[in-house]
């Protein structure tokens, strides 16, 4: 669980990474999740080469398995992260889709 | 340089349900000071090597800790570097012999990991990556099996040829009575073991353990035995997705360069290796870094029996991470003790002919830290 400040400093980052467009380096499947993460697994998670050259670890949304190859393009796209209880703050992040 | 391996303690490695942290470090230290046939009064600073207590138990401010039970009032430090937090109390306990501040360290890497539920453990553990892993989702499983997409993508590497890693270091375990899975496996057993992170499996992954293993270091050079003649340790960036190449660890062929060159050695002296397998991508990305066989080739090195007890340069014949365990704060320092029985020749049913050079590679992280050290007789 992130921290009220933690999350709010996190987000007004986010507005940086939007609708950037990229390609997939790498990806992988992850059946074992870390805490927060159990309820969505399995999920991908891929190594990201942004068109300026940066690159990233983000999670993919929105894709099957078959649709993942190395250079398959993607764009960013925020997304809640993780899973919290009904007082705690909801955290949002950047993840990736295929497009 | 020319660092003495006086002594070497080395508890069991496995689900030690009976031990705690101190008892297991404890039972090490005391074994490797009566093996260098000294007294605790004799040492002149303790380093100690972990990297999770503070974590999962609360235990910070760990050197003072083994002193205190010890009896000592001397100079004490915990090295926390990941995965290689053993292999790096080593080399900053050498370079306290070598500035010439002390003449006799205790080493002592310990880890005490099966009092806490594996998503604790995993949730520890990624305290070795990047906050932007972490918020992806990410654990180490996964990170490696990145690593093993990029080698599979680029030099067609198969999962066969990396369920070969953990065939044969369960072969070497099932020759140590100190290793935490003391039995063989087929390659069939990896590839249908539950998925982890593809294309991680089950059986591609090192354990978690409990253990410690200690080592006296000295000064003194006026008799036979074993010597470390290199010590290096390098960093590259924490970030896998920053780094230059996913199909090598940078800070593994900058380290194993500079170790290299303080013993005047060339890769191909070496007999016998133990190097870090903390999934079975991580071994042939060592041999290939490492100088063992060109960049590629690693899963048909590791195939052709050449790291296997009889080939060329048996790797990990303790068992490795893999099969012998992975107390991650006792790892570095149980692979100069696995490379100095071998020097020593009193590995048993698992000693390497002609063994008079070896060499350790401890990894941190996803390579974010490599320390390597070069060991002689």
């Amino acid at each position: 669980m992130s921290s009220p400040v933690t999350v709010w400093r996190h987000h007004k980052n986010i507005r940086n990474y939007l609708r950037k467009k990229g390609k997939i380096l790498v990806w992988t499947k992850v059946f074992n999740a870390p805490a927060g993460f159990e309820h969505e697994a399995p999920y991908f998670v891929a190594i990201v080469k942004f068109e300026d050259g940066t690159k990233m670890p983000l999670q993919l949304v929105e894709c099957e398995e078959k649709d993942l190859k190395p250079n398959r393009k993607i764009i960013t796209v925020v997304r809640k992260r993780g899973k919290v209880s009904l007082d705690e703050v909801i955290e949002y992040g950047i993840k990736a889709k295929p497009i | 340089m020319k660092i003495k391996v006086k002594g070497i303690g080395l508890t069991k490695f496995g689900e030690l349900w009976n031990k705690n942290l101190l008892d297991l470090a404890l039972e090490a230290s005391l074994e490797a000071i009566n093996d260098a046939r000294i007294t605790n009064n004799d040492i002149d600073a303790v380093y100690v090597g972990n990297m999770l207590i503070g974590k999962i138990a609360g235990q910070d401010h760990l050197g003072p800790v083994i002193t205190s039970s010890l009896g000592l009032n001397c100079a004490s430090f915990r090295i926390e570097g990941a995965c290689a937090s053993g292999g790096l109390a080593v080399h900053l306990a050498i370079q306290g012999i070598l500035a010439g501040t002390y003449k006799n360290v205790l080493v002592v890497g310990a880890e005490k990991m099966t009092d806490a539920p594996s998503s604790q453990i995993t949730w520890a553990l990624m305290g070795a990556s990047s906050s932007q892993e972490r918020k992806a989702g990410l654990t180490f499983p996964a990170l490696y099996a990145l690593l093993a997409q990029a080698h599979i993508q680029k030099y067609k590497t198969t999962r066969e040829e990396l369920a070969q890693v953990s065939v044969k270091n369960h072969f070497h375990a099932s020759l140590n009575n100190k290793a935490q899975y003391p039995f063989e496996i087929s390659v069939e057993k990896v590839l249908n073991s539950s998925a982890i992170s593809y294309p991680i499996t089950l059986f591609d992954s090192s354990p978690i353990s409990d253990g410690a293993g200690a080592v006296v270091l000295s000064s003194d050079t006026d008799s036979k035995g074993v010597y470390i003649t290199g010590s290096a340790a390098s960093s590259d960036t924490i970030d896998l997705a920053q780094r230059e190449s996913l199909t090598e660890l940078k800070a593994t062929k900058l380290a194993a360069k500079s170790a290299l060159a303080q013993a005047g050695m060339e890769i191909s002296d070496i007999k016998v290796a133990e190097v870090h397998d903390c999934f079975t991508i991580a071994e042939i990305l060592a041999m290939e870094d490492l100088g063992f066989c060109q960049k590629g080739m690693g899963g048909k090195f590791v195939t052709s029996r050449c790291t296997r007890l009889g080939g060329r340069c048996p790797v990990n014949t303790s068992g490795g991470l893999k099969a012998c365990g992975h107390p991650v704060g006792a790892t570095g320092v149980k692979q100069i003790i696995e490379i100095t029985e071998q020097l020593r020749k009193t590995s048993g049913k698992r000693q390497v002919r002609n063994a008079n050079c070896g060499l350790t590679q401890n990894v941190g992280g996803t390579g974010a830290t490599v320390v390597v050290h070069v060991l002689q007789t």
